[in-house]
Order: structure tokens, then C-alpha cells, then sequence
């Protein structure tokens, strides 16, 4: 076998006659990574959306505390503009994203880059944003009690230290779990794609003149 | 729109058969291949507004599609038969193999496998007979580094086919 003798058989090689996926392609139908991705958000995105509710049903039909319906109001309104902005972030990102028109030096480039910039900013959402669903989640299902404990705490009724350090130690251990969190969840979903893009990309950046 | 419709379905059965050939080169799996084949025809129906035909429509592909091949990564969860490539590519040999030159061809895709997805664009487009500078712009390398690599992946593919118990010469 030698390479260069192939060229006419490789040449002539067709096909035959098989159904090309033209109508399903155009209209986007497809199982790339990158489709993947966006897939991935627009879940998430719905899954915030009905954990809104939930979030809502609770705070307006089952929250009897006035002080921590103010509270959880509060950390739930500022849940709702984070999540807001990072969406219409990962939005605009997703429709841009593309590159296949450049050539493959470059267009790699710029996917490995524009997929890890976006992995940067869903780790900050999500770092911002689960310590604070969680806080709204332990204020509206603790109910009464919780109200009393961090009443006693801020205002220093009863063992102010041992309060501020508990909550302290709340609020530190569910940042921690977040960031160990969503560096897995990253690292498991996209860690891979990134990875052999950035080899591909480091590949052609060799100089082998 | 229509006629740009019509224009592109047309201009992609003309091209199927390099279409298909990227396929089988970049994915061992049936069912990868149509995979590949239909975010190809996505990516290329998407930039096709930015063809001005400055170019010839093939050299415009070529880099479409090979980009998309390379940054095309299966689905995870894929049939259990998908994982070991080895096994994979003894299906090759069992399609119809007329003739020596197309034994040597069911060969060469095998052996094509095991290179990266550079060298496989480089392979591929050598064999689509691309002059070096084509090749370079498409890759976004220099045309000497083309001419380094191609070398370098021949000897490879050498190699493989020596160590699949085949002769080249």
C-alpha cells in the first residue's frame, strides 16, 4: 500500500445514494457540544424558573414570620437580579458563539477561549448564587425557629459569640460546598472538551518550521 | 431565502461525497458519523450567508467542516461497543471490498484512525489533492510547517499500516 497510489481510488469513492439530514441539520437539530451546553442552560434556566415558584409559594403562603419574610424577601430579590443578569449573560454568549468560518489555528483559539471564559462565569453565578438559595431555603423551611436564633444572635439577646460563629460557620461551609461543588460539576461536564481543545490549540501553536 | 435554500441543498449533494469522507475519517461509529454529518450541514448552512464566493465553494467547505469535525465531540453516554476504538475498526474490513485498491482503501481509513485530529485534517486534505498553501490557510499554519507535519504524519500512517501486518511501499 502506498499513500499516493490511493488518490484515484480515494477520488472515486462515493457514497451512493443515502438520505442526507439537510432539513433536521437547517433547523438545528444536533448533538454538538456546544448544542449540548446551551441545552444544559436552557434546563437550568427552567428549573430556576420553577424553583422560583416553589420559592414564592412558600414566602407568601407558608411564612408567618414577619422578620424572616422581610429577611428571605430580601436574599430572594437579590437571588432573582443575579440569576437575571448571568442568564441574559450565558444567553448572549450562546448565540454568538461560533467560528467555524476561521481558520482551524484560529477558530480553535477562539472556541477553547470563549468555552473557558464561560466556565469562569458560570462558576462565579453559581458561587454567588447557592449560598445564597441556600440561606433562602434554610430561612423558609426552618420557619419560627430559625427567626429566634438569628434574632438572638444580631441582637446579642442571649450568647451573641456562639450565634455569629455558628452562622459564620454556616455561611463559610456552604460557600466551601459550593466552590467544591461546581469545580466538580465543571470539571466533569466540560473539563474534557476543554482540555483536548486546548491540546489541539497548543498542537498548532508548535513551531515545527 | 428559498432560492439560498435551494442554492445550499444543491451545493451539498454536489459535495456529499467529501462530506461523507470527513465522517468516516473523524468518527468510527455509525451513528457518530450521522451525527458529524448533520452539525456539519448545521455549521454550514449557518455561515453560509458569509460565503461571497470570493473562493470556490469546495475550498470554503473544506474549512467549515473540518473545523466542525474537529471540535465535534460525541455524546458521553454512547453505546458500550463505541469505547473500544480497536474492535470498532474491524468493521471496516467487512464492507464490500471489490477490488485490491479498495481493500487498500478500507485499510487506509482504519489506519487513519489512530492519528490525531490534525494530522487526520492534514491526511485528508492531501488526499483531496489541496496545493500546500491551501492547506496552510485552512490550518492557519505556515506552508513549511504544512510540509513538516505532512511528512511527519506519512511516516506515522507508515507505521501503522507495518504494524497492522500490511505492506507500504
Amino acid at each position: 500500500m502506498n499513500i499516493d497510489d490511493l488518490k484515484d481510488a480515494w477520488k472515486n469513492e462515493e457514497p451512493g445514494f443515502v438520505h442526507l439530514p439537510i432539513g433536521d441539520a437547517m433547523q438545528g437539530k444536533t448533538v454538538s457540544a456546544v448544542n449540548s451546553i446551551r441545552k444544559n442552560m436552557k434546563t437550568e434556566f427552567i428549573a430556576t424558573l420553577f424553583s422560583y415558584l416553589i420559592f414564592i409559594w412558600f414566602l407568601f403562603f407558608r411564612q408567618t414570620d414577619p422578620f424572616l419574610f422581610n429577611i428571605t424577601s430580601l436574599l430572594f430579590f437579590t437571588m432573582v437580579i443575579l440569576n437575571t443578569y448571568y442568564f441574559f449573560k450565558f444567553y448572549v454568549f450562546y448565540r454568538s458563539i461560533s467560528g467555524y468560518t476561521l481558520s482551524l489555528k484560529n477558530s480553535i483559539a477562539k472556541i477553547a477561549y470563549e468555552l473557558e471564559l464561560n466556565i469562569e462565569i458560570y462558576k462565579a453565578y453559581n458561587f454567588c448564587i447557592t449560598p445564597i438559595a441556600l440561606m433562602v431555603a434554610i430561612g423558609i423551611l426552618c420557619g419560627k425557629e430559625t427567626s429566634k436564633y438569628i434574632l438572638q444572635g444580631l441582637t446579642g439577646s442571649h450568647n451573641i459569640t456562639a450565634h455569629l460563629l455558628i452562622m459564620l460557620g454556616v455561611l463559610l461551609i456552604s460557600f466551601a460546598g459550593t466552590y467544591v461543588f461546581i469545580n466538580l460539576h465543571v470539571k466533569f461536564k466540560y473539563g474534557k472538551y476543554l482540555k483536548e481543545l486546548k491540546s489541539i490549540s497548543n498542537d498548532l501553536g508548535e513551531d515545527t518550521d | 431565502m428559498e432560492n439560498n435554500e435551494a442554492r445550499f441543498i444543491q451545493l451539498i449533494e454536489e459535495h456529499k461525497a467529501m462530506l461523507f469522507k470527513i465522517c468516516r475519517i473523524y468518527q468510527d461509529d455509525e451513528a457518530d458519523r450521522d451525527d458529524l454529518m448533520q452539525e456539519m450541514i448545521l455549521q454550514l448552512w449557518v455561515a453560509f450567508g458569509s460565503f461571497q464566493g470570493r473562493s470556490k465553494f469546495s475550498t470554503w467547505m473544506y474549512r467549515v467542516a473540518l473545523n466542525t469535525a474537529i471540535v465535534f465531540f460525541r455524546k458521553q453516554k454512547r453505546r458500550p461497543d463505541s469505547e473500544q476504538l480497536p474492535d470498532k475498526l474491524d468493521h471496516l474490513q467487512a464492507e464490500a471490498t471489490d477490488t485490491e485498491k479498495d481493500e487498500q482503501l478500507a485499510l487506509f481509513y482504519k489506519a487513519i484512525q489512530q492519528l490525531n485530529k490534525v494530522e487526520k485534517a492534514l491526511i485528508f486534505l492531501y488526499m483531496e489533492d489541496q496545493p500546500y498553501e491551501d492547506i496552510a490557510l485552512n490550518l492557519g499554519i505556515s506552508e513549511i510547517n504544512v510540509r513538516v507535519r505532512l511528512n511527519r504524519t506519512k511516516n506515522k500512517l507508515k507505521e501503522i499500516v507495518k504494524s497492522m501486518n500490511y505492506e507500504y511501499r
